[in-house]
Order: C-alpha cells, then structure tokens, then sequence
C-alpha cells in the first residue's frame, strides 16, 4: 500500500480547482456532441430527401437499350440486311495496370502501330473511367484466339458483344437498301426529324434504311443499373422500359435478279432499273460504282469514308434514280406517241433518209452515213433514224411533245419510296423562259426530237416510260417496298398508237439496233439511244473516241413484247452505242428473269405463291417464307 | 476479489460492450460482400475478447501499480516505436505495424495508453496548482516523444490524438487562466495572418467547415460520399445491410475511419446520435470516476482517458461529418483495427479501475 501513500495528498485549493475545471471539460464534451449531433440532424433529416436522390443517383445508373433494327428481306425471303452479334476488344481502363506494356504487346497482334493505340488511350481521358477503350471492333477468331492463348499477358482486355448491322450482300444491293450509321448532330437538332432521336442512336442513312427508319429503328429502352464506386456494373437496378425491336421489312427486290444486274454492269459506271410494270416494283436497282454498306455499320474509318468520298465517280451516287442523262433515241418513242396522237404524222407517212438534213439552216445528220432510204415510223424506230424524226418533231412541235412527256413523267420525280430521286427536264416554251430567259427557238424542237438538248431524265423515269407503253397506258409509281404502293396512273393514248409501238419495239430486238439483247425463247421489246456528250460525236465511230468522250448508252424496254412482265431501263456511261453495251446487260438481267420465273413454274403448285410470285405477307413483308 | 466484482462498472461495460457489437455489425455490412475481407467482422469480435481479457488484466491490478512501473511501459513503447520505423511493415502508406507472425501489433496506439500513464503520474507528483513553464517543457516531453516518432511513420492521424492529451494534460495541471487567455487572444490576432500565409486549397478545407453547401466535391470525393450516405440514411436508416453507399464501395475506408457512415446511413440519424450518446455515457462515467476518485492519480487518469477518447471522438466524427480535413483517424470501439481495440479498452479499464478504487479502505 505504499503506492497509495506516495499520492495521498490533499490539497484543498487544488481539489477545488480541478473540480471547476472537471465541470468546464465536461461543459465542453457536452457541447461538442451536440454540435455533432445537430449536424446529423441537418444532415439526415433536414436534407435528407436530397441526400436520397443523391445516394440513388450514385447507385443506379441509366442506360439505354438499344433496339435490335429490323431484318430486311428479299422479294424471295432471303436475308439482306440483319443485326447480328459481333465481338468488340476493349480495354478496360478501372485498373490501369501496365497499360503500356499490353498495348505495345497487342499492337502486332491486331496489326496496327502502338503509337496509334497509345494516342486513342490517352484521347480516352476525361471518359468516365468505366467506359472502356474499343481496341478493334468485329474482331475475327483468329485475333480473338491469339489474345485469349496469352491471358494472363492481357489482364485489362476484354470481350464485349455489340449489335452490328451486317449486309451479307456487300456492294450488290447497297444502292436501294442504304446503309446506316450513327445519328448526325445535324439529324439531331432539325426539328424535321423523329423527335425521339438521341446522340448515339443509329439511324438509315441511305435507300430503304433511311426511307424506313422509324419502321426499322425500333425503340430505345432504358434500363437502371446498379453500379459500384467505380461504375461497374454489379447487378440490375431496375428495369426502366424495354427496347422494342424493329419491324422486319420486306423489299421488292429479287436478290438473284440484283446480283445478275451488278455482274453485269461490272466495272462499267452506270444505272439500271428493272420494275415490275404493272405493279411499279422494282425487281432489281443497280448503279456502279457501288460502296459496301458493311463499311458503315460502326463508324467509318476516315480512310475508307475519304476513299469514297473522293472517288471521282461517286459511288454513293445511285445513278439509277439520281442520275440524269439526255435519253437520246429512246426519246423517240414519246416523239412518236405525241406525233400520233395529236395527228401530226401517220404511220404510213414516208420520208427519205439520205444521211442528213437541212432544217433551220443547218445541217442535221443521222447516225447512219449513207441513210436508211425510206422510211415509215416502224421502220425510223427499229432503225433508230434521225432523219424521220427530225421531221416528225418539226411537225409535232414542242408543245405536244411536253404534253406527251409530261403524261408519261418524264422529267420529273414520282415519289419513290427511297430518298434521293432526281427530277430532270423536260422542256417547253414556258420552261425555257423561266429557266434560261430565252424563247423557243424551232432548232431546239429539232434535238429533243432525237432526246438530245434540253432534255434530262433518269433510268428510273425512262423505265416507268417503258412500263408505261409495254402496259398499253398503265403508268406505275415505281417502288421498293410495299408500303404506300399507289395504282397506276391511266395514260391517255389510243390503242392503235400503243400496237404499232409495240411492233416496232419488238423489230428493235429482233431485227434493230437491239439485236444483242434477244433472249432466246422470250421476246423483247426496246429500243436502243445514245446520249450525246460531246456534240461532235454525231457520226463518229464510238469505239474510235476516247472512253471520256464517248455517248453514254441507253436501252429501255420490256419484255415479253406481248405481255410485259418486267420493264427496264439501262443507262451505260460513255458506254457508246446502246446497242452494243446497254443492250447485252439488259439481256443478262432479263435471261435471269425468264429462268426464274420458270424455275417459279416448275415448283408444286401450293409452293408457287411463295416462289414464283410471293404476295406480300404480314407487316407488308414481301416474304411470307421465312428461311 | 469479491468486492471487486461488486463493484464493477457494469453500466459503462455495457455501454462499451455495446459500441463494439455495433461496430462488428457495420463492418459486417461494409465487408461481407467483398472478396477476401467477408471475415474481417470475425477479426474484429476476436479481437474485441483479446481487448476484453487486457482490460481484465488492466482492471484487476491497482491503477497505483499502472502508474509506478508506467515509466517503464512508456519506455518501452518509446522503443518499440523507433523499432517499427526501421523494421515496421508499410500498410497504406504508414510504417507503423509490427508483425510477430500472424500478429500485428501498432506501438502507436499502445502508446496513447502509456502516455496517459506517466501523465497521469507526473501531474499527481506534483504539489502545486499552478504549471510553470518548466513543467510545461516536461509534460511536452513525454508527450511529443511518442508524437514525434508516430509522425516519422508517417501517420499524422494518430499523432493528432496526443494534441488534446495533452491540453487536457495543462488544462487539469492547472495552467493559469491569464496564459490561456493570452494564448487565445494572440492566437485570434495572429488568424488573420495565417489565413493569408495558407494556400488557397488550404483555406478552402476551412470554409468548408463553416459552409456545408461549399463545394463539396472540390474538397474531396470522399467528404461527399461520406454526407451521401449520412444523409440519404434519413431519420431511420435503410436498415441494416441496406446500406447502398457503404454496400457498393462508394464510400472510402468503410469499415475504418468512415464506419460512422455505414451506421448512419443504415441506422439513420438514431443510429448515429445513438452512438455519440453512448460515447457520451462512457465519458460522462469518466467525469464521475474523475470525481470520486481516492486521489489525484485516479482523477488525472480519468480525464486523460476521457480526453484521448472525446478527442478521438471528435476528430473522427468532424472528419466524417466533412467539417474536418480527411485525416485516418479510427473511431473508438468502432472502427476495424485490433491495436486501436486494446488500447482503448485498457484506456477505458484504467477508468473503471480508478471507480472501482474509489473508497480508501
């Protein structure tokens, strides 16, 4: 107890001062605590509904769903536009362990230079660090196998899934069908646009994608995801909307038929139509140059979007519909309904053709050096003379011609159902007044009855022409899908005018200007025209000019003669005579048309609507087969 | 023996007992969903029954004996903690664990407790009411050694902590009420100057304290996750292990310095006031053991215990409020760490110690 008595001391003073300075520590414990304790209070009942959301908006964040965008189908069913799954290498960045050292090892692998790599990895700063780096998207296996046998070498890599737009046809039906790509800030902030458009969203840029994008879009959804401290997601919050998915589509087009045309035009440039004439469908639409639509599905690469961008002949452009071309000869077709019509020629009616004329004053050749002789209206179609026409036109006058054309739409758009259709001209007093300031001279009427001038139609509009003199006065609103499908416009022209057309457009094929697109067993009916591009070119020799001066070629028509179950337009870039380039595509296309009608023939009957001639199905799909 | 067990504090055990059980069920909370501390609640209730058995052992021998042989404790403490800073294992930044196999052990908490002793001792050899300047110095001494050293570590969060040991130390040694006047007065002068000699981010952490809307993020993302999960917890809390912020890692540090948080957003605001009244109830028994005590020894242990713990108390709960800077500072009793464990239920032994002793017999 000796400790005890070493502290024993008792200082009376001193007791009373510690016991006031006990009281005041005490005072002071007391206060702070409940200092503290206000504070909890300020904090957790006072603000804290705001303190909630903000613990809630910590917790859960929105994402969006992305639709899946609706499958696109051939007239036969086949799949030519999907989504499908496709497999994107990231970098995770939460971690940045050894950034450095797995990009410099990925480099090789996925064959592009580190220095790139390591650029876009620091472009990512300022990203929410959840959000990953995309290495590569759509990698192959290959890639993917090479990555994965090193595992533990790529601790920050991983594999995402994405939706992708896939064309499986590439180029062959990227001019109808379009392409897709994300939203444009200027898409965005029009007001023309769908309203419920947001930044990222991926919309049709082109052909039946952009003209169909609401139907094929499909609707966002949201999701809220519970994520930790470092955004990772860890679990599902709460489910905010589901996406809707995309109406699948049907499109009028055959995928043989496009694939025979594309073949067929090859390296030449140039468009092509092919409808159905009763219907207006069209069965195949080719332009080439083409693009692969595929190239678009995630952001384009600067390169590839400059490559095409700068290709000087504009593969993006869909010469069938966009593209306007003197119609050369073909036009004469329509010199001839006017003339008939309004009385101004008869089919008897001869005229002597020695290889030019002289009307107005100046010389006017034909193609043909020596002429043709006499010649009536079969004989100055079938032969494609200048000479008669010439008269004919002087004769018709500008007036009844613009009357005849306007009947039959040239010049001017008619609604398909994709953006991007060109009008044209098609000239009159009136117009050439308004437009040039200038009367009608006589000479003018002279060229546009041969399609030269002042004259500009599409391949589109010349094909509605033809589906317009093959159906005998049925004009159809030409389109790709079923949706807002019109009936054919009446042609007022008589039935005598529309016979004798119709023999001298079969001459054509069978002893004309077309003889190179006969399908055996099949009969055809066209005429051939050759646009002039430089006004020399009259009486030259078209394999003797240089390819950039040379006609662009035309051949229209349809086919059977008899009973026209497809018509067509063909338009070859300074491909010279239409006879000789025009005319063997349209021949491909239409030998293809045949056989697959037959091979729709040949099917047991209950297969027949399906095949031969598949009716539009549910959702205005044309297939009702799916495979 | 007997008498002993008689007259055992069995409020203030209960009260800590509870603060314990607390403290295990919001680690729990915090940690069972990450991998590889899902046991870490397991660690902690060991360590609570080692902690028990120290304060047994605290307890059971006169706080006297404690004092006489504290100079040596202190020493070797002092030691231990030159020891730690060359052969110390770094965690988190701070040299400060010593690790025997599968213990680890961090001198720096022991040392709050062996400082209260020698204090303790000090102040009771005195015979005077007054502090001369002298005795200031020594005081300084046996305080700022021990801080010296923990802030070599460098863990300033725990040298912090002998700061208000020893103003409370000066304080009941008895310094004039002119010194602290003066003190304070030339300090309030000097404000101003200072303010203008601190950097501006400096000078925010203090707006900040007398602001509460002032920009919170800029101060520190763990500041405002800490007031997220305080506030969003609400007058009841989401209930325990609803927590969202404590259970989705959002807020930093936890099941240590920030389990004041998990409590309260999972208790609510009547889990935390609850658990700043319990720490009240133990130093309101502090200031009863302080006063009844038989001697001045028991009555300065008392207060320094009561000191470290208060001080502790406020740093932490400042800092997790968001009105101090982030400092790693455990909360007593609560926050995951064995050494903190021990040495603040000695801390709280030497008090009921002292208010078992408190009739001379």
């Amino acid at each position: 107890m000796d400790y005890r008595e070493r502290f024993e001391i008792k200082d009376y003073r001193n007791e009373r001062m510690l016991g006031g300075r006990i009281g005041l520590m005490h005072a002071g414990v007391i206060a702070l605590l409940l200092f503290f304790s206000l504070n909890f209070w300020y904090l957790q009942v006072v603000r804290g509904d705001s303190y909630a959301a903000l613990a809630e908006n910590n917790r859960l964040r929105r994402v969006v769903l992305p639709p899946t965008r609706g499958v696109i189908r051939d007239r036969d069913g086949r799949v030519i536009a999907s989504t499908r799954p496709s497999l994107n290498l990231v970098l995770t960045r939460e971690s940045s362990r050894d950034v450095d050292i797995q990009l410099r090892r990925l480099a090789p692998i996925l064959g592009l230079p580190y220095v790139e790599l390591k650029e876009r990895y620091n472009r990512m700063r300022g990203r929410p660090l959840f959000e990953p780096m995309v290495l590569k998207v759509d990698v192959s296996m290959d890639i993917l196998a090479r990555v994965e046998s090193r595992r533990e070498k790529f601790p920050s890599v991983e594999v995402r899934q994405i939706a992708r737009r896939s064309y499986p046809e590439g180029a062959v039906v990227s001019h109808p069908l379009g392409y897709v790509g994300e939203v444009s800030f200027a898409q965005l902030t029009s007001d023309g646009e769908g309203p419920d458009l947001a930044s990222g969203d991926i919309v049709g840029k082109a052909g039946v994608e952009k003209a169909q994008d609401e139907r094929l879009r499909g609707e966002r959804g949201v999701t809220f995801v519970s994520v930790n401290n470092l955004g990772r997601r860890i679990g599902e919050g709460r489910m905010g909307q589901p996406a809707v998915a995309g109406a699948d589509l049907g499109v009028s087009v055959y995928l043989d038929l496009q694939r025979t045309l594309m073949e067929a035009l090859g390296d030449e440039i140039g468009g092509a139509i092919f409808m159905d004439p009763w219907t207006g469908e069209i069965l195949a639409m080719g332009s080439t140059p083409s693009y692969d639509p595929n190239d678009f599905a995630d952001g384009i690469s600067r390169q590839v979007w400059e490559s095409i961008q700068g290709d000087p002949r504009r593969p993006m452009h869909n010469r069938a519909i966009a593209s306007f071309y003197a119609p050369g000869s073909t036009f004469k077709v329509l010199v001839a309904i006017a003339g008939l019509e309004s009385g101004a020629i008869t089919p008897s009616e001869r005229v002597y053709c020695n290889g030019s004329t002289r009307i107005y004053g100046s010389t006017r050749l034909c193609w043909k050096r020596g002429g043709h002789g006499w010649v009536d209206l079969r004989k100055a179609l079938t032969q494609s003379c200048n000479v008669y026409f010439y008269k004919a036109g002087q004769k018709t006058g500008i007036e009844a011609i613009h009357k005849y054309g306007e009947m039959f739409n040239l010049g001017r758009t008619r609604g398909l159902d994709i953006p991007g259709e060109a009008g044209g001209i098609l000239p009159s007093d009136a117009w050439k007044r308004r437009a040039r300031g200038e009367r009608w001279y006589p000479g003018d009427t002279i060229s546009v009855s041969i399609g030269q001038g002042l004259l500009a139609v599409t391949p589109l509009q010349m094909a509605t022409l033809m589906a317009g003199v093959g159906t005998k006065g049925s004009l159809p609103y030409p389109r790709l899908t079923a949706r807002g499908g019109r009936p054919s416009s009446k042609v007022e022209v008589s039935e005598s005018t529309f016979d004798l057309i119709h023999e001298a457009l079969a001459d054509v094929v069978t002893e004309g200007t077309a003889r190179r697109a006969a399908v055996e067993g099949h009969t055809v009916a066209g005429k051939t025209g050759t646009a002039q591009v430089y006004k020399i070119s009259a009486g030259i020799d078209a394999d003797k000019m240089d390819k950039a001066q040379r006609d662009h070629a035309w051949f229209a028509g349809y086919a059977p003669a008899d009973n026209p179950r497809i018509a067509f337009a063909v338009v070859v870039e300074h491909g010279g005579h239409g006879g000789t380039t025009a005319a063997p595509i349209a021949r491909k296309v239409l030998k293809a048309f045949f056989a697959k009608e037959r091979a729709g023939a040949d099917l047991p009957v209950e297969d027949r609507a399906d095949r031969g001639r598949p009716d539009r199905g549910r959702d205005g799909s044309y297939a009702t087969s799916s495979r | 023996m007997r008498r002993l067990l008689d007259s055992l504090d069995t409020p203030t055990i209960f009260a800590v007992l509870s603060l314990g059980g607390l403290g295990i069920l919001a680690i729990a909370s915090s940690t069972l969903k990450q991998p590889g501390r899902d046991d870490l609640w397991k660690m902690q209730l060991i360590w609570i029954l080692i902690a028990g058995i120290a304060a047994a052992v605290v307890i059971l021998i006169d706080y006297h004996v404690w004092a006489g042989i504290g100079m040596v404790l202190h020493g070797v403490v002092v030691a231990l903690l030159v020891v730690v800073l060359f052969y110390g294992r770094e965690i988190g930044g701070n040299k400060s664990w010593l690790v025997f196999g599968p213990l680890r052990l961090q001198p720096s908490e022991l040392a709050k407790w062996t400082t209260c002793l020698v204090v303790a001792a000090y102040l009771a050899h005195r015979h005077k009411e007054t502090l001369r300047l002298r005795e200031i110095l020594e005081l300084g001494v046996l305080v700022g050694v021990p801080m010296g050293l923990i802030v070599l570590q460098p863990d300033y969060g725990t040298a912090l902590i002998f700061v208000p040991i020893f103003l409370a130390a000066i304080w009941m040694g008895g310094l004039r009420w002119k010194v602290i006047t003066g003190v304070l007065v030339i300090g309030l002068g000097l404000a101003p100057v200072v303010w203008t000699q601190l950097e501006p981010y400096q000078q925010d952490r203090i707006l900040t304290v007398f602001d509460q809307e002032r920009d919170p993020s800029g101060v520190g993302y763990q500041v405002r996750q800490s007031k997220i999960a305080i506030g969003s917890g609400g007058l009841t809390g989401k209930g325990l292990f609803g927590g969202t912020q404590s259970q989705l890692n959002y807020l930093p540090a936890q099941h240590t310095d920030f389990i004041l948080a998990v409590i309260a957003e999972e208790l609510g605001f009547v889990g935390g006031a609850g658990v700043l009244g319990l720490f009240y109830f133990i130093m309101y028994r502090g200031f009863a053991a302080a006063r009844t005590a038989q001697d001045r020894l028991g009555t300065y242990l008392c207060l320094l215990v009561v000191s470290w713990i208060a001080g502790q108390v406020a740093i932490n709960v400042g800092m997790v409020l968001g009105l101090l800077p982030t400092i790693g500072v455990p909360l007593p009793l609560l926050s995951y760490g064995g050494s903190a464990l021990v040495a603040v239920l000695c801390g709280i032994g030497l008090v009921v110690n002292v208010r078992t002793r408190r009739f001379v017999n």
